[in-house]
């Protein structure tokens, strides 16, 4: 007899892109604001964006319903180390927290992928990049999601991140300003905007730097 | 891996001010391993038209061979060359007729029409014709290109631009897709 197979599945994927591009001094993350399942559009208004710390923002696609899990998840552990510690925990230190966690579930993950972008401890940007398992990596600047193999190969291109492999270690952070970065970030959702079904409606954007935190907004294509 | 992703390739072309170019990467793959890193994937017809097949290698070089006969065949009769909208619906019609059991390629066609206004189009491997009025793209490498392209075209470059435009948006998508790359072939016209 054939192994049998369930008949329904777990997961769900409510589509969108996200992006995180590390600076100097600043770190940018944005994500669209649809969710959609199949070919409908539940709603044109959901924030994937969470802050996990002073320092720490994520930017999550994939299935909302696991990515709210893992945000409770991470909330609850980060009030934790903040009793334990009497700090906030820093973007590096959260970066390995979500590793963990993810990992955690390994045999049946968080169907969620992630960007973490933050300022380390010497205020510079850093964005983190995950798979759904926890894998992760310091880079320059990353995207996720439906539109991340139409959003990656652009970024290559303007941000023309230096091979992790070089030595001596070259910085990974662009030299470009935030207001550049910004716009940087707008382009490239209304590019994906045009040709990713999944992406669009509005995009929201979050620039972290040492003044605090910041939101802007910008209007996508609905269709 | 699908039949499609058996030998890898990346296939772009752009329209621009009374020119177009059509580019494709230099990779022949057989699955993961390289076999050749000079391939080229871009045919011309005549003078003022191109094709470029994507997909598997051998359907490409078949379907070649039988659009060169056919074009030879129509010069010999209608002494001209065939216009590129012409030819579209030649290849769209062979495509079809294999509906059942298809050529593995996904087409993309660039040739200067009457007045040398530029003509572009692609189809999938059985012959659905897409027009566009900026650019198409085909291959494994097909969603990096989309996002690449929508990013860096503007309507009506010039010459020299739109070679710069066309080569940048080809390479940054090959290098995030591990079966296209080895460089790239660019035709201006």
């Amino acid at each position: 007899m054939t192994k049998q197979h369930a008949n329904w599945s777990p997961y769900d994927n409510n589509g969108g892109s996200c992006v995180a591009i590390a600076g100097a001094d600043y770190c940018v993350i944005a994500a669209d604001t649809r969710m959609s399942t199949g070919y409908n559009i539940l709603t044109r208004d959901y924030s994937k964006i969470s802050q996990l710390a002073d320092k720490s923002v994520m930017a999550s696609s994939g299935f909302q319903a696991d990515v709210k899990a893992l945000q409770k998840v991470l909330s609850a552990r980060h009030l934790i180390y903040q009793h334990q510690h009497n700090k906030q925990m820093s973007c590096p230190a959260m970066a390995q927290l979500l590793s963990n966690t993810l990992y955690y579930k390994r045999f049946f993950p968080y169907y969620a992928f992630n960007v973490l972008g933050g300022l380390d401890s010497e205020g510079k940007g850093c964005v983190f990049t995950y798979d759904a398992v926890g894998s992760y990596e310091r880079v320059g600047y990353s995207s996720q999601g439906s539109g991340s193999t139409l959003i990656m190969p652009f970024l290559d291109n303007q941000l023309k991140s230096p091979s992790p492999l070089l030595l001596p270690a070259k910085d990974a952070v662009t030299p470009l300003s935030e207001a550049e970065a910004v716009d940087l970030v707008k382009t490239v959702f209304a590019s994906a905007t045009e040709r990713d079904i999944y992406t669009g409606d509005k995009v929201e954007i979050v620039i972290l730097n040492a003044s605090g935190i910041r939101r802007e907004y910008m209007d996508l294509r609905k269709d | 891996m699908s039949i499609f992703e058996y030998n890898g390739s990346a296939v772009v072309a752009m329209v621009g001010k009374n020119c177009f170019a059509i580019a494709s990467d230099r990779r022949l793959g057989v699955q993961l391993q390289t076999i050749a890193t000079d391939f080229q994937r871009i045919s011309k017809i005549h003078d003022k038209l191109f094709i470029a097949l994507s997909g598997l290698a051998t359907d490409a070089q078949t379907l070649y061979q039988r659009l060169v006969f056919r074009h030879k065949l129509y010069q010999l009769r209608e002494e001209r060359d065939m216009k590129p909208e012409t030819f579209a619906s030649l290849v769209s019609a062979l495509l079809y007729e294999k509906r059942f059991g298809p050529y593995f390629c996904q087409p993309v066609i660039a040739g200067l029409g009457d007045e040398d206004k530029p003509f572009i189009c692609t189809m999938d491997c059985i012959g659905a014709k897409e027009l566009a009025k900026d650019f198409v793209v085909s291959g494994t490498a097909s969603e990096s290109l989309y996002g690449a392209c929508e990013a860096m075209f503007k309507p009506d470059m010039e010459p020299e631009d739109l070679f710069e435009t066309i080569s940048q948006a080809l390479l940054a998508s090959v290098d995030r897709d591990c079966l296209s790359g080895w460089g790239g072939h660019v035709y201006l016209v």
